[in-house]
């Protein structure tokens, strides 16, 4: 079985790819302008942040980088198209001849170009009397369509290259919710020689569903020695079929012609000053092949949160990989909630510390999962370890003391005179501990002191 | 003349001066049809960048003029909205597709006409009408607010009765519109005085031109030679011969595409009834407003871009506008200016162009359009009568250099008495 993917996804940019409208309009109709409308006379202005973010994505799928690029128009008549025309790319696309390596095998890209979002078609009313209300706010709105060849072999394997690429290009450019939840495939699936196309699966789910469906259908029919057409169909969400469409147009029959009023970018100078940060899933491939960890369990891992990798790759610098992935994945996943907020450099240092204890054989397992939980909920448990954080705290007020002897005076007349102390080292370790945790700490030295008559 | 006219004049005169826009320009306060049906009671929510302009600097816009329907045609004849007539003599054409605003110019002392040329259509009627026509550089005025033709060929230039009044006014219009991307690359308007030296003539512009408009452009050549001291050289530039078809392959493509857009919704004309499938609601809509020169050019251009014809025409068209660019700029390395008649011919009579066959219509272009195709500035000035009809001469400059067109202009008006027919204001 054969599985290519034509896939549509919003960029999350503020404002439209030709005008300056939001990309977010507030009720239908209200974020829309002359140039959205193609109202006689308007121009498109290309947003420049939608191409860079067309060049990094062309760059992370392994493409070449046209060294220059140009829209066209591609002409055909419907009522969500405000111009009748889609200004797209054609001859000149951002980035081809691609490639993302995925599940092992790689899956070639074709082409990755930019395009702009028709309106949208609402049908409401009664059946029988239903009418068509369009909404302009999606018109103009940045496309990138990625188009893949015929690599992908499954139904499941095409929804997993999709929730994979999702991760990726949600870490890349940033994709919102709606973003993602708007993602539009056309699937061109062959189980014997000629290919189907189905047309505009919106989700995931469906377009597992949808190239199921028809992979079933085109076996069966291969079984009963029928031909198989090539054609476009549509998938049915409701009753999870696909449907015979008109019969498509070859992409050349739209006419295309440059868009005149757009110029020519010169994408590979701008690709070189573009970087490609190092995603998710790429990042665990290098810790999968640079420590040995095994597939799932650094996908989850890389999936929950980038800090918590972060924790992960100096952890496994110091310890055996194996050990700090259980630890990674058992005590600090089950307490990431909270960890998540708190995981800073000093937090990072103590919770490693704790590890290496056990490893040393200084603590026992279980006393380190409660310390563990202690500093996610905020390092309110007390255990023998905490004795060192004290300790620190505890010099640092036993000091403060020692150069402020009058503070123990005037604190058996006025109890308030521990604000002194309070103030300094607050300002001494600025938040490193609680307030609660200082005054403690100076009402308790204070009293000590006091009681052992270090001061006559 | 008009397609619309202001209501009545103010009457505190807080105003510089009067201007009147060709009706594919957008404007606020004004219908903006572009002669065509199919925008009839299309009010713009904005101003044309031009007419903004015009208006900041203290401009009173008095009306929009007639046009052939979105600026398809030589005669002014193609308009949904009525004929303007030569003010020189009613019987005849005032030249296309900015009839209105060359009649104007003509007719209104201190009056600048905002025209549009694609091909040729602010040189033809200021030719027709007697009038100066400026067309600028591609890209020195901003389009936006101007309803779409060809939009890699569409110029907003100024129609007057002399170069010093458009002088006065082309840098209000002119200068980078970050609402306009393609006028955002230009140098700056230089209009000082230059010294022009030498005027080129090419020989494939002598052939098929009427005898007496003939006899009138040599004439002006030797007044140019013997009073201005300007070398008059004859060469040749082979590739105008084909700037004609290249200009209307690449004008109707993309008027084609751009036409697409009129089809009684969202703005414009509705359509009876809108219980039909979209498709047969366009179909219908589009059939019944648009005129027959409209149609045609939406079905050349389609045709052009068609798969199987799209290499053989469009494409080919695309490169044959980079040879005419590539030729003019080799002759204008050596001289100063191109110099041709404007026209073929005299403004003709209306019953003639009754019996013209589309393509001998398109041929009457020949020497407006390579100019326009190579985006280069030119101007037409009247350059003698024939009959008491004005003939018109055009001269062409290199990109971005409409002072020297506005300088040698100048000069011409210096030693030539220009003629406007019994003014009626």
């Amino acid at each position: 079985m054969k599985i290519g993917l034509e896939v549509h996804l919003q960029l999350p940019t503020v404002s439209k790819l030709f005008c300056s409208c939001s990309t977010s309009g507030n009720g239908p109709n209200t974020s829309i302008c002359p140039t959205c409308l193609g109202f006689p006379g308007s121009r498109p202005r290309l947003n420049r942040r939608a191409l860079e973010m067309t060049i990094l994505i062309s760059r992370f799928l392994n493409c070449r980088i046209s060294e220059r690029s140009w829209f066209s128009r591609k002409t055909y008549f419907y009522p969500d198209l405000p111009k009748n025309f889609q200004i797209t790319q054609y001859e000149s696309p951002i980035g081809v001849d691609g490639g993302y390596s995925f599940n092992g095998k790689m899956v070639r890209i074709t082409r990755v170009h930019l395009e702009e979002d028709p309106g949208k078609i609402k049908r409401v009313g009664k059946s029988g009397e239903e009418v068509s209300l369009i909404d302009y706010n999606r018109s103009g709105i940045p496309l990138v369509e990625i188009v893949t060849a015929p690599d992908i072999t499954s139904p499941s394997e095409a929804r997993e290259f999709m929730a994979d690429l999702l991760i990726e290009l949600r870490h890349l450019v940033g994709l919102s919710e709606r973003n993602e939840q708007t993602v539009r495939v056309d699937a061109n699936i062959s189980v014997g020689e000629e290919r189907v196309e189905i047309k505009n699966i919106l989700g995931l789910k469906n377009l597992e569903r949808g190239l199921s469906f028809e992979a079933s259908r085109q076996a069966k029919m291969l079984k009963a020695g029928k031909r198989i057409v090539r054609e476009t169909r549509n998938f049915d969400e409701e009753r999870r079929v696909t449907t015979s469409a008109r019969s498509k147009e070859s992409e050349e029959d739209y006419g295309y012609i440059l868009e005149p009023d757009l110029g020519m970018y010169h994408v590979s100078s701008m690709a070189k000053m573009i970087q490609v940060p190092e995603t998710p899933l790429k990042r665990a491939e290098r810790l999968s092949a640079e420590y040995g960890i095994d597939r799932t369990s650094i996908r989850q891992i890389v999936l929950t949160s980038s800090t918590l990798t972060d924790f992960l790759e100096r952890l496994c610098s110091n310890v055996p990989p194996d050990i700090a992935v259980t630890w990674v994945l058992g005590p600090l996943s089950a307490n990431w909630k909270y960890l998540e907020r708190r995981l800073d450099e000093d937090l990072s240092d103590r919770i490693e510390n704790t590890i290496q204890m056990v490893i040393r054989g200084d603590i026992t397992d279980s006393e380190a999962r409660m310390r563990i939980g202690a500093f996610a909920r905020g390092g309110g448990a007390e255990t023998t370890q905490d004795s060192k954080e004290r300790s620190t705290l505890a010099e640092l007020v036993s000091e403060c003391i020692d150069q402020n002897p009058q503070v123990l005076f005037d604190f058996r007349s006025n109890k308030r005179a521990a604000n002194f102390v309070i103030g300094q080292i607050m300002r001494e370790t600025k938040g490193k501990y609680s307030s609660s945790e200082i005054v403690e700490t100076v009402n308790k030295e204070i009293e000590r002191r006091l009681k052992d008559r270090v001061v006559t | 003349m008009f397609s619309e006219l202001i209501d009545e004049m103010p009457l505190d005169s807080s105003f510089k001066f009067n201007f009147s826009a060709k009706d594919n320009l957008c404007t606020i306060d004004f219908q903006t049809r572009a002669g065509s049906k199919i925008l009839d009671g299309y009010r713009p929510p904005f101003d044309a960048t031009p007419v903004r302009r015009l208006r900041r600097a203290g401009g009173l816009l008095v009306g929009k003029t007639n046009m052939d329907e979105f600026g398809f045609g030589t005669f002014c004849t193609n308009s949904g909205y009525g004929v303007p007539r030569n003010p020189f003599d009613i019987e005849r054409s005032c030249g296309g597709s900015s009839g209105g605003a060359a009649a104007a110019a003509c007719l209104l002392e201190d009056h600048i006409s905002l025209g549009v040329s694609t091909g040729g259509s602010i040189s033809c009627p200021a030719s027709f009408c007697g009038v100066v026509g400026l067309t600028p550089t591609y890209g020195r005025v901003s389009r936006y607010g101007l309803v779409d033709y060809g939009n890699s060929l569409d110029k907003v230039g100024i129609l007057a009765r002399s170069s010093s009044m458009i002088k006065n006014h082309f840098p209000t219009i002119a200068g980078s519109d970050p609402m306009d991307p393609t006028s955002c690359a230009q140098p700056a308007l230089d209009l000082d005085e230059t010294q022009i030296d030498s005027i080129a003539v090419p020989r494939e512009a002598m052939e098929n031109i009427h005898p007496a408009v003939m006899d009138s452009f040599l004439r002006a050549l030797d007044i140019m030679r013997d009073r201005l001291s300007i070398d008059i050289h004859e060469v040749t530039v082979p590739s105008l011969r084909f700037a004609l078809p290249a200009y209307y392959v690449l004008a109707t493509s993309e008027a084609s595409t751009n036409l697409a857009r009129y089809c009684g919704m969202r703005f414009g004309v509705k359509g009876d009834d809108v219980t039909q499938h979209f498709n047969d609601y366009f179909s219908s809509v589009r059939s019944k407003n648009f005129g027959k020169e409209a149609k045609r050019r939406i079905l050349l251009g389609t045709y052009s871009r068609m798969v199987g014809f799209r290499n053989r025409y469009y494409l080919k068209a695309l490169s044959v506008r980079q040879t005419v660019i590539s030729d003019y700029a080799r002759v204008l390395k050596e001289h100063d200016l191109v110099a041709t008649p404007t026209m073929p011919f005299i403004a003709p009579r209306f019953s003639e162009i009754e019996r013209m066959k589309p393509i001998e219509m398109y041929r009457a272009d020949f020497l407006t359009v390579p100019p326009n195709l190579a985006g280069l500035p030119h101007i037409s000035v009247p350059c003698g009568y024939v009959d008491s009809m004005p003939t018109g001469m055009q001269l062409v400059s290199q990109h971005w250099s409409e002072g020297v067109l506005l300088n040698i202009a100048n000069m011409w008006e210096g030693v030539f008495q220009y003629r406007f027919p019994g003014a009626r204001q």
